[in-house]
């Protein structure tokens, strides 16, 4: 039942992420190699989540990785990094976005304040 | 050969008051004696000295940055201006007469026999006349460069360097700073630019080693190389 918790909880934020990036993929916002990066990232997000009750199975018992059952505390915790990762790296890429867009505004700007008769 | 072939040379600077005019005559002269259609354009990157005056006096166009922006967004600016007026080959080299004009010259030459987009002028092939401090710091940076990028080249911080048309199309860069000649290179693998290197000699004046980069900024440019790196992992 926690198990099935921690699934639904965190599978829509990376349904959530890979839907982002396909979407700016189709708006043609990011490469096929940035596309391709963004589904591995997630994907692999995601394997480790489907696969976190299967391997608690199958370390329980085994000294170094001997733990307690996932708690409700565990389940919350688990969220809340997926969704921090998930915000981040969205809020990183507006950042980076809107410095290019100062960063090129600023360039053509000095570009035609140097060139006044609009050559260029 | 190389009739026709048009070069902007870039040179981004900032408070190069004192030697900019030197360096533009220097590579105008040079550049005279060749087949190639030039332009000297100084990028000078808001300066608080006499940059400007100095520059047109010694014959270059200048584009002014309306902020100081940093080594990285002058270059850009540059190799902008180089794109959008279609030259065929654009060369960037230091403000500080670090570099001889004959150089820049013999760089357009060979990246134009070589069909080479990207062109490097590596001080560290022939290091005579470079200290140990910077020969150690340079070649630290070029392993970095390696490390994190698996770009190989001795000299990953040089300022010579000779763009192909096809590279000032198509090689674009995030960082500003002096960090920026190592992440040029990155970009240029992931768009799989053709790179290559060749010796130049490195002249250190009085001048450009008192304005040359403090040995510590080396420590930001890994941290920031490092750090660009990791954002990379989740783009």
């Amino acid at each position: 039942m926690r198990y099935i918790l921690l699934v639904a909880l965190n599978m829509p934020i990376i349904l959530l992420g890979l839907f982002n990036i396909i979407t700016q993929y189709k708006l043609a916002r990011v490469s096929k190699e940035r596309l391709l990066h963004q589904i591995v990232l997630w994907g692999i997000i995601l394997v480790i989540l489907i696969s976190s009750f299967p391997a608690y199975n199958l370390l329980v018992g085994k000294p170094i990785f001997d733990s307690s059952e996932l708690s409700l505390f565990d389940i919350f915790q688990t969220t809340a990094i997926i969704v921090i990762i998930y915000v981040l790296n969205r809020q990183r890429q507006r950042i980076e976005q809107n410095e290019k867009i100062i960063r090129d505004l600023h360039q053509e700007l000095s570009i035609k304040m140097s060139d006044p008769h609009g050559k260029n | 050969m190389s009739k026709g072939l048009n070069v902007c040379v870039v040179i981004p600077a900032y408070n190069e008051g004192p030697v900019i005019r030197h360096v533009v005559e220097g590579i105008a002269s040079t550049m005279k004696q060749s087949r190639f259609d030039y332009m000297i354009v100084v990028v000078n990157d808001g300066s608080s000295d006499d940059t400007t005056t100095q520059a047109v006096a010694g014959g270059a166009k200048v584009i002014d940055h309306i902020l100081n922006s940093g080594a990285g967004s002058a270059t850009a600016t540059g190799l902008s201006y180089a794109n959008q007026n279609n030259f065929d080959y654009a060369v960037t080299m230091d403000a500080d007469d670090q570099h001889l004009p004959k150089d820049v010259l013999r760089g357009v030459k060979i990246a134009h026999k070589n069909d080479t987009d990207l062109l490097i002028g590596s001080r560290l092939l022939d290091s005579n006349g470079m200290s140990r401090v910077k020969v150690l710091g340079n070649k630290g940076l070029s392993f970095i460069t390696y490390a994190l990028f698996g770009i190989n080249v001795t000299d990953s911080q040089s300022g010579l360097r000779v763009f192909s048309k096809n590279a000032l199309e198509n090689l674009r860069w995030k960082t500003s700073g002096y960090e920026f000649c190592s992440e040029m290179l990155w970009r240029a693998k992931q768009i799989h630019l053709n790179i290559a290197e060749y010796p130049i000699s490195a002249i250190y004046t009085e001048y450009s080693k008192a304005k040359g980069q403090n040995n510590w900024n080396a420590v930001n440019i890994v941290k920031s190389l490092v750090r660009r790196r990791i954002i990379e992992v989740f783009e």
